[in-house]
Parts: C-alpha cells; sequence; structure tokens
C-alpha cells in the first residue's frame, strides 16, 4: 500500500500533469500549425469580437435557441461540467496535498458542498449514460468509446466519494481515487474528453464566420 | 424496361437508381476508393476537420436541428451527426473498409440528405460545421467520379457554358433582348443595357432565368428603370452567377466560374455587382467565390437583390401605388440569412410593399430549409419524392401560418421557389408563391 | 571481558535514560491520545487519534526532538527539544491561516510513515470518522 501511494502521489502526478500539458499544448499548436498551412481561412475570418460573442452566448444557461429548447440537457449539461471541473480543483484534501508538496495554496470547498458536487457528476454520468442508451438518436451515434470516456470519468468521483466516506475497503478505493483522476487528467489530450480544449476554437470560429462574414447569430 | 433493369441492380439504401451514383461506383474497388480518400485528406483535410470531428461528443442535440431528421420521423441515421457517423468518421478511421457499398451510400447522403443548410450549426454547442464535412466527402465523391447525374449535367454545363443551363452565347443575348423589347410595350424607353462601361451596377442573374424565368429579367429590368439606375448586364459569359460546381465538390471549377464572374464586371468596370433572387448564388459568390480564388471578402462591392430592393426604398427611389392586399409570408433562405443576416432587410421591403405580414415560425436564423438547397433540388426527378418526403416539417410549418391567414409565401430564392413549389403541391398547402420582386413590380408605379 | 563490562555499562545506562524519560513524558503531558492543538480553531475532519507512547514505542522513537524539533533560521537545532510547546507556537503565523498548522502536522507524520513504510497516509487513515467528528 505504501509503495502504491508513493507511486500515486509521486511519479504518477508527475506523468499525468506533463502528460496532460504536454498533450494539450502539443495537440493544439499542432491545429495551430496545420491551421495555417491547411486553413488559412480560419485566421482570416477569426475575430475576437465575434468569438466572444458567440461563445458567451453558449456559455450562459439558456442563452442560446438550442438550449432553450432542450431544459433539462441544459440544466445537466452546466451542473455536470461546473461540479467536474470546480470539485477536483477546490477540494480541500486536493488543496491541502498540493500546499503539503508545493506550499501553495488557494480557496478550498467546504467539505459538505465538495460532497454534494461529487454527487452531482456521479448523477450527471448516469444522466449521461441513460441518455445514451434510451435515447435512439443519441444511442446510434455512440461508440464504445463514449462509455468508457463516461466510466473514466465516472471513476475518480466515485472512489472520491468511496474514501471520503471511509466505507469498506476505503483505503484501496483511495488509492483508486488517485490513479483514475490521473489517468484521466492523463487521458484528456488524447480521447474525446479534448472537447474541452477544442471548445473555445470551433466555438470561436463559427462566431466570428457567423459574425464577421454573415452578419448572422450562430445562437 | 431497361429502367426495370437498373431499378433492380441499384444499392442504395432507398432503392434509387442514379446512374452517376451507381455506375460511378462500380468502376471502382475498396483500394481505389481507400486511395483517393485518404490522399484527400492528407491535402485538403486540415485543423477545421480534425476539430470537428474530434470535438463532436456524440451529443445528439444537433439531431432536431436538421429537416430531414425530424420529416423522417427522427431517423437517427438522418441527424447531422449520423451523417457525419456515416461518412467523414469512416474514411477518417483507416482500419474501415470502403467498398463500392459504402461510396454509393455515402454519395446518397452527402447529396441528397444534407442541404448544407447549416442550421445545425447553430444548434451545436460546438458549433461544427457539418456542411463542411459533408462538402468535404461530396469533394471525395467528385473525385472518385461518384455525383448523382443530374448535378453532374449541371456542372459539365458550367464547364463548358460557364452558366448552368447550356444557355449558348447567342440565346442569351437573344433573351435579353426579347425581354426588353417585351418591356418597351410597357415602358417604351425602357433598355436592357448590355456591356455598359462604368455602370454603377452590375446585374448578375442564374442560368435558369434566361432559360426558363425570362419574366424575372423583364421584371428586374422595369424596377431598375423605374428606380433610375445605371446597370448593364455583360454578352459574355461570367453573366451567370450561379454555381453547381462548389456543390459537387468541383472546386475547380467553382473559381473559374467565380474568376470569370468577377472579372465580367471588373471588365465592364462597374462600381458594384448586384445578383438576382437567388440564394445558393449569393453563397457561391460571397463566401465561397472569394475564398476559393484567394480573397477574404468579395474583390468589388456585391449585394444581393433584397439588400438593393430595401435601398432603392430608403432612398425613395421607388413609388409603391397600392400595397399587396393579400397576407404574405415569408421564407428566409439559408444562404442569404443565415449565410448573410438579411432577415431584417427582407422584413423592411416586405413591410414597404405587402398591408399584412405573418411570421414563419421558427423564422430568420432559426428557419427550416426549403429542401431543394446545397445542390439537393439538382439531383434531380430520382431523388425529387424522398426531397419532398425529408421536408414534412416545412410543409407543417406553412400550414401553421397559412391557418394563421397567409395566402402568398414570399421566397427570395431560386432554389427554395423549387423546394417550396414541391412543397406545397405534395402537402398540398394551397400557397402562392412569389418573389420579392413579383411583389414590388406588381405594386410599383410603372410610369 | 572488558568490553562485556563496558556492555552491561551501556545498557544500564541506556535504561535509566529511557525510565527517566519515560517518567518525565508521563509528567509532562498525560497520556497523549489524539492530535490536540488549540491553533484549529475549527476542526474540519474527524480528529487524530494519536497514542503517543504507544506509537513511540513501536516505532522505536527515543529521541524527542525527532518531533518535537527545533528550527532557528531554517536549521535544525541538534540536542534541542520542543517538548511542552504546541506545534502552532512556530507553526501558525498571522499572515498564514490554519492551512500552514495544518501542513506541518501533515508534513511530520507522512513523510515520516511513507519513509519507513509503516503507519497511516491517506486521509480517511488518520482522520477516521470512529473518532471525535469535526467540530
Amino acid at each position: 500500500m505504501h509503495e502504491l501511494y508513493k507511486l500515486a502521489s509521486g511519479i504518477f502526478v508527475w506523468i499525468a500533469i506533463l502528460g496532460f500539458a504536454a498533450g494539450m499544448i502539443g495537440r493544439l499548436a499542432h491545429l495551430a500549425l496545420t491551421a495555417r498551412k491547411k486553413d488559412p481561412v480560419v485566421y482570416q475570418y477569426f475575430s475576437l469580437y465575434y468569438a466572444l460573442r458567440s461563445m458567451l452566448h453558449w456559455i450562459i444557461p439558456f442563452a442560446s435557441t438550442g438550449m432553450r429548447a432542450h431544459p433539462v440537457i441544459t440544466i445537466a449539461a452546466f451542473v455536470f461540467h461546473i461540479c467536474l471541473i470546480v470539485t477536483p480543483l477546490f477540494a480541500a484534501a486536493h488543496v491541502i496535498l498540493v500546499m503539503e508538496s508545493w506550499n501553495v495554496a488557494w480557496w478550498h470547498l467546504p467539505d459538505p458542498a465538495a460532497d454534494v458536487m461529487t454527487v452531482l457528476v456521479i448523477l450527471g454520468c448516469l444522466f449521461f449514460l441513460i441518455r445514451r442508451i434510451a435515447q435512439e438518436h443519441v444511442r446510434y451515434l455512440s461508440t464504445a468509446g463514449d462509455f468508457v470516456l463516461i466510466a473514466l470519468v465516472a471513476a475518480p468521483f466515485v472512489t472520491g466519494f468511496w474514501t471520503y466516506h471511509q466505507w469498506y475497503g476505503y483505503e484501496t478505493a483511495g488509492i483508486l481515487h488517485m490513479l483514475s483522476g490521473e489517468l484521466m487528467l492523463l487521458c484528456l489530450p488524447f480521447t474525446r474528453l479534448f472537447h474541452m480544449a477544442l471548445w473555445p476554437f470551433t466555438r470561436g470560429y463559427a462566431g466570428s464566420e457567423f459574425g464577421s462574414l454573415r452578419h448572422a447569430r450562430d445562437w | 424496361m431497361n429502367q426495370n433493369n437498373q431499378k433492380d441492380t441499384a444499392n442504395n439504401k432507398n432503392g434509387i437508381y442514379d446512374v452517376g451514383i451507381d455506375k460511378g461506383a462500380s468502376r471502382l474497388t475498396p483500394e481505389k476508393i481507400r486511395k483517393v480518400f485518404d490522399a484527400l485528406v492528407e491535402t485538403e483535410g486540415g485543423a477545421r476537420l480534425r476539430a470537428y470531428t474530434n470535438a463532436c461528443v456524440h451529443c445528439g442535440l444537433c439531431s432536431d436541428a436538421c429537416h430531414h431528421f425530424l420529416s423522417k420521423d427522427n431517423d437517427p441515421r438522418l441527424s447531422p451527426a449520423g451523417k457525419v457517423k456515416q461518412t467523414i468518421s469512416r474514411i477518417l478511421n483507416k482500419k474501415a473498409k470502403l467498398d463500392v457499398d459504402f461510396v454509393k451510400q455515402a454519395c446518397e447522403t452527402v447529396f441528397t440528405e444534407c442541404n448544407l443548410c447549416r442550421r445545425c450549426v447553430i444548434y451545436c454547442p460546438f458549433g461544427i460545421d457539418v456542411a463542411y464535412l459533408m462538402l468535404f466527402v461530396r469533394r471525395g465523391c467528385h473525385q472518385l467520379g461518384v455525383v448523382p447525374q443530374y448535378i453532374q449535367d449541371t456542372a459539365h454545363s458550367h464547364a463548358s457554358t460557364f452558366n448552368q443551363m447550356w444557355v449558348r452565347d447567342d440565346e442569351w443575348i437573344d433573351t435579353l433582348q426579347w425581354q426588353e423589347e417585351e418591356a418597351r410595350d410597357e415602358i417604351p424607353d425602357l433598355r436592357i443595357p448590355i456591356d455598359k462601361k462604368g455602370a454603377d451596377i452590375f446585374y448578375s442573374l442564374i442560368g435558369p432565368e434566361p432559360k426558363f424565368r425570362a419574366q424575372l429579367i423583364y421584371q428586374m429590368a422595369v424596377i431598375f428603370h423605374m428606380a433610375g439606375a445605371d446597370w448593364t448586364l455583360p454578352s459574355a459569359p461570367g453573366w451567370d452567377n450561379s454555381d453547381m460546381c462548389m456543390f459537387t465538390g468541383d472546386m475547380e471549377m467553382t473559381a473559374r466560374l467565380k474568376k470569370i464572374h468577377f472579372e465580367a464586371a471588373m471588365d465592364l468596370k462597374a462600381k458594384r455587382i448586384v445578383m438576382g433572387e437567388c440564394g445558393h448564388a449569393f453563397r457561391s459568390v460571397y463566401d465561397v467565390g472569394n475564398r476559393t480564388l484567394g480573397w477574404k471578402m468579395p474583390p468589388l462591392p456585391m449585394v444581393h437583390a433584397i439588400e438593393f430592393y430595401a435601398e432603392i426604398f430608403r432612398e425613395k427611389r421607388i413609388e409603391i401605388l397600392e400595397k399587396f392586399d393579400r397576407p404574405v409570408t415569408l421564407h428566409d433562405p439559408c444562404n442569404i440569412v443565415r449565410g448573410r443576416g438579411l432577415g431584417d432587410e427582407a422584413r423592411y421591403v416586405i413591410n414597404e410593399t405587402c398591408s399584412t405580414f405573418i411570421e414563419l415560425e421558427p423564422n430568420r436564423e432559426h428557419n427550416f430549409c426549403c429542401g431543394a438547397g446545397g445542390g439537393v433540388i439538382n439531383c434531380g426527378p430520382p431523388f425529387k419524392n424522398k426531397r419532398v418526403e425529408s421536408n414534412r416539417v416545412k410543409a407543417d410549418q406553412l400550414a401553421a401560418a397559412r391557418d394563421k391567414g397567409a395566402e402568398v409565401l414570399i421566397a427570395p430564392c431560386h432554389n427554395c421557389h423549387g423546394g417550396l413549389e414541391d412543397v406545397i403541391h405534395h402537402y398540398e398547402l394551397g400557397l402562392e408563391l412569389k418573389f420579392l420582386g413579383d411583389i414590388i413590380y406588381e405594386c410599383m408605379k410603372k410610369e | 571481558m572488558q568490553s562485556r563490562h563496558k556492555t552491561a555499562a551501556r545498557l544500564a545506562r541506556l535504561a535509566l535514560i529511557a525510565l527517566l524519560f519515560t517518567v518525565a513524558t508521563v509528567f509532562a503531558q498525560g497520556d497523549i491520545t489524539t492530535v490536540e492543538d488549540s491553533g484549529f480553531e475549527k476542526r474540519t475532519r474527524p480528529v487524530v487519534a494519536f497514542e503517543h507512547d504507544a506509537h513511540n514505542q513501536k516505532a522505536e522513537i527515543y529521541d524527542c526532538a525527532v518531533c518535537h524539533h527545533v528550527y532557528e533560521n531554517g536549521e535544525k537545532r541538534e540536542g534541542q527539544m520542543s517538548v511542552g510547546m504546541e506545534c502552532s507556537e512556530c507553526h501558525l503565523s498571522e499572515n498564514s491561516g490554519p492551512m500552514e498548522l495544518t501542513r506541518a502536522y501533515h508534513r511530520m507524520c507522512k513523510t515520516c510513515h511513507l519513509e519507513k513504510n509503516a503507519g497511516p497516509v491517506q486521509c480517511a487513515q488518520c482522520h477516521s470518522r470512529q473518532n471525535a467528528p469535526a467540530k
């Protein structure tokens, strides 16, 4: 257990963080260079104003027609994504671990809040899983990878919840929590989770083309 | 009899035989298909292709943005992402086998089950341009020589005559002179000026106008005349602003077409281009043409007819005797509303010319496509029934406006006219279809 | 012969020191069973059970300064110890909150546990819910 803990809190953290950073920067840089070479139009039409205008309409709940047409998904998606990003960054235990290692600290969530948010992420995963299976048109689009992805995202939250509540086998859950969290971070740039990094660019470009060239709204 | 045999061999999912698709594909082998698509991805597939296909999380929020999906009882294969899955996703998956059947089905999907209307782009949280992806596959189909026969014929016409309808140079001039003669019965001093140097306006239109709807040239000439416009048309090729090649994936031809169109205007030293009431042509000149030729924006100012109409009403250069008194509704064409934001201008012109206006719901950027655009209607009779059935949602939308009292449907786009005419007829909606120019001509002071 | 005497004398001396040490700590601190520090105004996790004597016996720690260390100018003072002081007297400055104190405790315990491959290292292993709850 100690050896595993040392790995999970040591070298694996570095692998995950460096892999994540290198993957993110590498893939985005590759896209930027490819765009220079093959899609120069992207740079021509890209407009910060219209990109932000579009992003704003898609980052504020119910600010786009599509979001208003699908209120349940809109709420689920916003709650899920906010909790998914905020919880790991501001969980007290995470902040303390960082503080222990690097002596830097930031604001952290009260434990009960993090607890509730973890549940929301898990429920969100369940919601998306059920939707993927139950809705015919989403099921048609789904690949095996999509299901693996849901599991990949759910794993650190389920194990974190488990070890926090100290249920049976919480020590194993704690190790699994660390490993699965690292795995998710590492996978971020190399799986469909990369949509997180692509969003500002695809949305921004759609907004730019629609705004500056087509004088139309894209929300 | 021959036809029946052909139908038996049709391998598409809808049992539709199209010589361009079926015969074209029968000449291919899986190796060749793979080679061509891989080369296309290698040479032309850039950051957008990768970003769009990688960003899609298969959420399905685009599904009910698509009139094909909605009209065919939510058929999952017809959602925008479903069409992506069946076509470009398989192409990008190097392990997937691309056989002859794949090409046939992919070709039918990208040419006849997507109107490139971009409605889904404004419903996708990522703004993924599905039209771009569909066009990418069409480009591959073009390179493989698998294109529906009718639209390919149109593309051939473009290649040999620089217009869409095999109109010969003398026929073109003849038609203009014929319409001038007709119009002079009504307005004796009216001219249709050909090759006038340095005119304010270079007027361009689409091939089907001289071919089938010469009356529209007459009408526009009257509007120009009464508005006191200084305008001209070229005698040589370049007068046709339409472009089916951009829809078949023949971008080399698109470049030639747009070049000759711009050059015709610039040779005549015209100050700007005014285009007729056509949507796809507007897209080809304003959005596609400039890019293809390497300009960020068109090399000289250009406006759609709606913008020109709005201008002459604002400047009070034209007078309406009595407003059109039957209740009208407006179909916002994709290519000039999602493609150029002219929804407000169109409503302004309607307000100036019609007494009662009833909105379609949804409208403006959210309007449903007519089902004809993106070259779909140009794929011709084999796909007509399918096309009309794939736009039941449009019929429902129109019926709702009709039930509110609308009698006349205004569609300032040729493609939309074709599509909507079929929808109105098939679903027995009883709406009359008009161009904005029809209304202006009918209600304006002409002496 | 000589060496055996020496060994016995050394053992006796050690035993005496150990005895004195034990007596001294018992007098000074009583039975320590939990980690307490007045520096924590509010406890966010269950209290940490810590049987001071049993722990040190099991861990074979006889030098108080291993834990009750004294630092001056960033350097450990050998031979000095801080027995009787609360950790917060040094590890809680005005401008950085209780996180600093938390850090000191965690580092003290965990670093050693990891070095020795013994003892708890995960959150729940110390802050067990079977202990007194957060307050």
